[in-house]
């Protein structure tokens, strides 16, 4: 496989789980929203803050309100981790390796693409918001099932797994970090009716809800939520989660290499270490905040390590 | 069936009265249908021209799912478009594409042999049958080709040959492409296209495949390794993206099974070529460019150029890979050699062209363009160096102030054009996408083919070729960046 093209995969593979967060962050708001009338002066601002992009916001709104998050999350064309511009990176990406990838995942991301193509304002309105995030989520949920039952379990495979991973592993990340840190800031809201709606709809955004019922019982605390979504080795949206996979499928690419040169496993294994032996209490007692943006920092240096060992060009 | 009921039973199955009289290749001049179309004729009359053109909007909305597009220059979107389609088929009989297929084998040779005797010996211009200012001034000329010898003497791999048949039904060649001649892609995904759309009725004609290219150009493509390589790679070299044929090229590298490569994928290593894998170098043997020469190697053409790779030209001189089509085959395809092509093929192959030419006079002899300028708007003059249907006049059609212009080009530069009557093309029943009294109306339109030619080992040529089709009402031009569609071909087998 060409550099490049491990390149577009791999960014192919980010976009597309990308856009999906985009998608289930916006939907899972604006349905808390809908039952509780918001009490804070603008409770669309988190979601603004969970992308690294909020200076662009702010340049083009002065106010997180419904519309303007909503627009800048779902439509903004210049703001390259909308949902329309990550599909579109998505098919720009796909476009020259279609003969790496099924037939049926072309189609598929060339449909969305075509649908994203007829978005507007007016769509969101005249079908309702529920009614496109449901649609979205489908395309989405297809287009995973198409690339887990049609591509085989090769090098094309592992690229986008460990694109997925790592992105997923970053999104997860930041949406904790903002419910820990920026929400509710008040120490005596702390395990309040409204602190408790919000970890709800933090655990619905990972669609861990269910999950989370079942393993962790009914009562909804923060160290049950950071168990799960950071430590818990099997629910396939937990951080931990998310570097094993990243790592097994960095292992298949080194062990399919038949050079001996040094892959890029030391800030995985870092990784996988703090992951593996860390539990939730001991990480929120000395700073769940801290622990994220140094997950998020170490995964972004392992991104960056994989791409100059295997995609860069020069 | 009743042939004069089908003329005028659906409007534009009929022979047009437009002046000079053209072919129409589906009725003869009395509104007979041809004997190679009735089955054709009579399929569609039964489908009625609403069925039809639904089944024309089925096959955009195909195109479009399919991703089967190409960009537009200039668009500032980055537009990609869907090259417009014709339901309705055109029908070649077998004895037709017989006469065919050996006269583009034998004008495919005699344009190889050509590139080969210029960039040696010369030896047509040393007995003066082409003429050495035409070879040097051409701007398709090359000087880096001189010292590279392709294995096999294959300069042209791939050439695609335009062909317009005239009143008296023969096909003439208007124009050769023997540097990176595109469309193929479209031939192969219309006919995947009328197999879903029209499958009974192609299923009961015997309609020869054209599935086989993309394996007919592999073969040519390895058959022209540097010797001694048993299981050459092969690669496709595309500009990328923006370029108009991007599909095309990600169409056959996907068909091959060959890597689709940019300049920035290729590194030359110890007169070597190589690409960039995820796993290290991989040796390179055959490279199949879709890019122009002056992009290919900034050491040698344009220094500028971030689209080719430093060094590629010193690996094809030093015999390590082979590049498809070679340096410097423009050299064949200008439109003012194209004059000489009757006579190249006589001193090459000792033969007399199978294929007619249209009468064309160079405006580098001042006698020859003083006739041509005495009446301009007699004649289509083109440019000897552009392609895509850019800068053409049709003298007849032409407004004064455009034939004003046009002399004044043609006197500051003579050598840079030709002139040529203007030729009848043939018509063919076409959907206008427009409706008369609420049904979709059919009428004549012009087209041209262009079938593809390989050489290889031996000779291939793909079944039919590219039908084109000037959508605008009586437009002679075809070239999909100037407002044309296609057709799917069918060559009948016996």
């Amino acid at each position: 496989m060409l550099r490049r093209i491990a390149g577009s995969l791999f960014w192919a593979a980010r976009y597309l789980e990308r856009a999906q967060w985009r998608a289930r962050l916006v939907d899972v708001n604006y349905h808390l929203l809908l039952e509780v009338p918001p009490r804070d002066a603008d409770p669309w601002e988190p979601l603004v803050r969970i992308t690294a992009e909020h200076d662009l916001f702010a340049a083009k709104h002065s106010h997180a309100g419904e519309t303007a998050v909503i627009d800048f999350f779902v439509f903004d064309r210049e703001h390259r981790s909308s949902i329309r511009s990550c599909i579109e990176a998505v098919r720009a990406n796909l476009s020259p390796l279609r003969h790496l990838i099924s037939s049926e995942l072309w189609l598929a991301v060339n449909r969305l693409y075509l649908e994203v193509q007829g978005w507007s304002a007016q769509t969101l309105a005249a079908g309702g918001v529920s009614n496109f995030f449901t649609e979205l989520k489908r395309h989405f949920f297809m287009l995973e099932g198409i690339v887990a039952h049609t591509m085989p379990r090769d090098l094309t495979y592992d690229v986008i797994e460990l694109g997925t991973m790592l992105e997923r592993l970053d999104n997860v990340s930041r949406l904790l970090d903002v419910k820990y840190h920026y929400l509710l800031p008040r120490l005596e809201d702390i395990g309040g009716p409204a602190d408790l709606r919000q970890w709800a709809a933090v655990l619905r955004s990972a669609s861990a809800f269910e999950a989370f019922r079942r393993c962790y019982g009914n009562a909804i605390r923060v160290n049950r939520v950071v168990a799960i979504l950071v430590f818990d080795p099997e629910f396939p949206r937990s951080m931990r989660f998310c570097i094993e996979r990243a790592a097994q499928a960095l292992e298949r690419i080194s062990v399919r290499q038949e050079s001996s040169a040094p892959s890029a496993a030391a800030p995985c294994a870092e990784l996988l270490a703090i992951l593996g032996r860390g539990d939730a209490d001991t990480t929120i007692e000395s700073g769940l905040h801290e622990f994220l943006i140094d997950a998020e920092r170490r995964c972004a240096q392992l991104a960056d390590r994989v791409f100059d060992r295997y995609m860069a060009l020069e | 069936m009743d042939a004069q009921r089908a003329g005028s039973a659906v409007p534009g199955l009929q022979a047009t009265t437009a002046e000079p009289q053209p072919l129409n290749e589906m009725f003869d001049a009395q509104g007979r249908s041809r004997p190679e179309c009735a089955r054709v004729i009579a399929y569609l009359l039964a489908l009625g021209p609403g069925r039809l053109a639904e089944l024309g909007e089925r096959a955009h909305r195909m195109f479009r799912t399919m991703g089967v597009t190409f960009k537009v220059y200039g668009d500032h979107e980055g537009g990609e478009r869907i090259f417009p389609f014709d339901p309705i088929p055109r029908i070649i009989a077998a004895p037709v594409w017989a006469e065919l297929e050996a006269g583009l084998i034998q004008r495919a040779r005699a344009l190889n042999a050509f590139v080969a005797d210029i960039y040696a010996e010369a030896q047509i211009v040393r007995d003066g049958v082409v003429p050495r200012d035409l070879i040097v001034g051409s701007p398709q000329f090359r000087h880096a080709a001189t010292g590279i010898l392709p294995p096999g003497g294959v300069y042209i791999t791939v050439a695609g040959i335009d062909l317009v048949r005239g009143a008296d039904s023969r096909f003439h060649v208007l124009e050769d492409n023997v540097r990176t001649p595109s469309g193929v892609s479209y031939v192969i995904e219309n006919r995947r296209i009328m197999t879903r759309l029209m499958p009974e009725l192609i299923r009961g004609l015997r309609v020869s495949s054209v599935e086989n290219y993309p394996a007919y150009l592999l073969a040519a493509l390895r058959e022209i390794a540097p010797s001694g390589i048993g299981d050459p790679t092969v690669a496709l070299l595309t500009p990328g993206p923006f370029n108009s044929a991007f599909f095309e090229h990600v169409f056959l590298s996907q068909q091959m099974g060959i890597e689709l490569v940019e300049g920035r994928d290729l590194v030359c290593v110890d007169h070597k070529l190589f690409m960039k894998t995820v796993y290290g170098l991989k040796r390179v043997d055959v490279l199949y460019r879709r890019i122009d020469d002056d992009f290919l190697d900034p050491v040698v053409f344009r220094p500028d150029s971030m689209l080719g790779v430093a060094g590629l030209t010193a690996v094809l001189r030093a015999g390590n890979a082979t590049l498809a089509n070679a340096i410097g085959t423009g050299v064949a395809d200008d439109k003012a050699v194209y004059a000489y092509t009757p006579a190249m093929i006589r001193y090459y192959l000792g033969e007399s062209a199978l294929l007619p030419i249209v009468e064309t006079h160079l405006l580098r002899d001042p006698d020859v363009r003083q006739t041509v300028l005495r009446d301009l708007d007699r004649y289509v003059v083109k440019p000897t160096g552009a392609s895509g249907g850019y800068g053409v006049v049709i003298g007849p059609r032409a407004t004064d102030e455009e034939l004003a212009q046009a002399r004044k080009r043609i006197e500051a530069a003579p050598a840079g054009f030709i002139a040529q009557p203007l030729f009848p093309l043939s018509v063919h029943p076409t959907l206008t996408g427009e409706t008369v009294d609420g049904k979709p109306a059919m009428a004549s339109r012009h087209v041209d083919l262009r079938p593809f030619v390989l050489l290889g080992a031996k000779p291939r040529v793909l079944a039919g070729g590219l039908t084109r089709v000037a959508l605008r009402e009586g437009s002679l031009i075809v070239n999909s960046s100037q407002g044309g569609g296609s057709k799917d071909t069918w060559v009948l087998e016996e």
